[in-house]
């Protein structure tokens, strides 16, 4: 199957390079994000935002910690390497200027609606998508440290309205990332298979 | 159709396998490690939260905003019963004027009330007016040496907690006998208990009837902390 398909091509496409600094960016942010969703978990089920203390618990399974203050300690120790990363990364795509190339553009959101190119379809879908997950992965972080902080960052947590709603905005990005995980790796295997997914990692 | 899978069946077998099993793994590993994890980051964490502390009073919130029914009752173990007649609250430690204050005593000083955000570990939070006497006023009248550094609270129910002297002296911190224009219900910690929005929930000991003032840190630091949690708990 594999094999006819690439017989028809002319010459093989070249095989995609990642610079170091993004991959670095991608394993450190898969990690922290993985102890911080799984201690977050934790520290939800010593009150659950949706319920309180009678509200459905997560199971024993997804949590890291053992207890709440095992959770904390975890989340309170990721929340470092999440967020040092994800500004040094900011900082590397200013000065590298990435920004311009490498996230969604107009042309892109031109194609989503105009191109009658699947794969060029594909291609603005998966760029769009990784560009929106940059401003929640932000929003993880404000909310979260309106919380860790609302005396210090007042002004901060004002802005979510409530305690509640800022429990429950900072609790979204959980659905939100792992939704993503699964809609960006897919993408990126339409996009580039796994030459691209090994490219990131690699 | 010329649909391509991109990842082969068996392939995509292997690797949702793969991350299953590091989830179990994750799973039965849960509470190791975390112990270790929470010594390495608290000094550093401890430090961050120490810096953003200010004496500047914390934004209020209108009366209108209080919410009577989102304070839940924690206690670690009883419910002390005290007499308020026959209630003291001794100061003492590193002091030049240790004393023994009534509760008329203290309802004689200059009341503070507040209404502020009060903050659980659990992560739940109310909002609650408290009336009370600054704790900076009953510190400052135990004269404490220049070396002191800490103070320690002792509740008639046995919980103990140890707070950081900037934090004591908060001109928020307040050692409480009114809550939202009543007065304060046993439950919540009559006669006298701490309230302050610069710490979380569980440094806010309830039936306090000793605090001491201290230059060195003591191996008990508080009931929560010795099981645990972090010490500073600053909010």
């Amino acid at each position: 199957m594999t094999s006819s398909v690439t017989a028809k091509r002319p010459k093989s496409p070249p095989v995609p390079t990642q610079a170091i600094l993004a991959k670095t960016f991608h394993w450190v942010n898969i990690l922290s994000l993985l102890v911080m969703l799984t201690s977050g978990l934790q520290i939800y089920n010593a009150n659950p935002v949706f319920g309180g203390r009678g509200g459905w618990h997560f199971p024993d399974f997804l949590l890291l910690g053992g207890w709440l203050g095992g959770g904390r300690n975890w989340h309170f120790a990721a929340m470092w390497f999440y967020s040092l990363n994800l500004l040094f990364y900011g900082l590397y795509i200013l000065i590298s200027h990435r920004w311009k190339k490498r996230f969604a553009s107009s042309s892109d959101l031109k194609a989503l609606q105009v191109s009658q190119n699947v794969k060029r379809k594909n291609y603005a879908l998966h760029r769009l998508i990784y560009t929106i997950i940059i401003p929640v992965l932000l929003l993880a972080i404000l909310s979260g440290l309106a919380m860790y902080k609302p005396v210090q960052f007042h002004w901060l947590a004002g802005l979510f309205g409530s305690w509640q709603t800022l429990r429950t905005i900072h609790f979204i990005t959980v659905p939100i990332v792992i939704l993503f995980t699964v809609v960006h790796s897919l993408l990126a295997l339409t996009v580039g298979s796994t030459r691209l997914v090994k490219s990131m990692f690699l | 159709m010329t649909f391509k899978p991109v990842i082969s069946r068996r392939q995509l077998l292997q690797w949702s396998g793969l991350s299953g099993a590091s989830l179990l793994l994750g799973g039965c590993a849960t509470s190791l490690f975390s112990e270790q994890v929470g010594q390495a980051f608290e000094p550093l964490n401890q430090n961050l939260q120490a810096l953003l502390l200010s004496q500047k009073p914390v934004p209020e919130f209108p009366t209108s905003a209080i919410e009577p029914n989102k304070l839940l009752i924690n206690t670690f173990d009883t419910t002390p019963q005290i007499d308020p007649l026959q209630f003291r609250l001794q100061i003492q430690g590193e002091v030049n004027h240790p004393m023994q204050l009534s509760l008329a005593d203290l309802q004689t000083m200059p009341l503070t009330s507040m209404v502020i955000r009060h903050v659980c570990v659990e992560g739940w939070a109310a909002i609650v007016q408290w009336g009370g006497v600054r704790l900076q006023d009953l510190i400052h009248l135990a004269q404490p040496k220049s070396n002191v550094r800490y103070v320690y609270f002792k509740s008639a129910d046995g919980y103990y907690e140890s707070w950081d002297l900037a934090s004591a002296v908060h001109p928020q911190t307040l050692m409480v006998y009114q809550k939202n224009g009543a007065p304060l219900s046993i439950e919540n910690g009559a006669p006298l208990r701490l309230a302050s929005p610069v710490k979380l929930g569980y440094k806010q000991s309830k039936w306090v009837t000793q605090i001491t003032l201290l230059s060195q840190l003591m191996p008990m630091k508080g009931y929560w902390e010795d099981q645990g949690y972090e010490w500073f708990g600053g909010l």
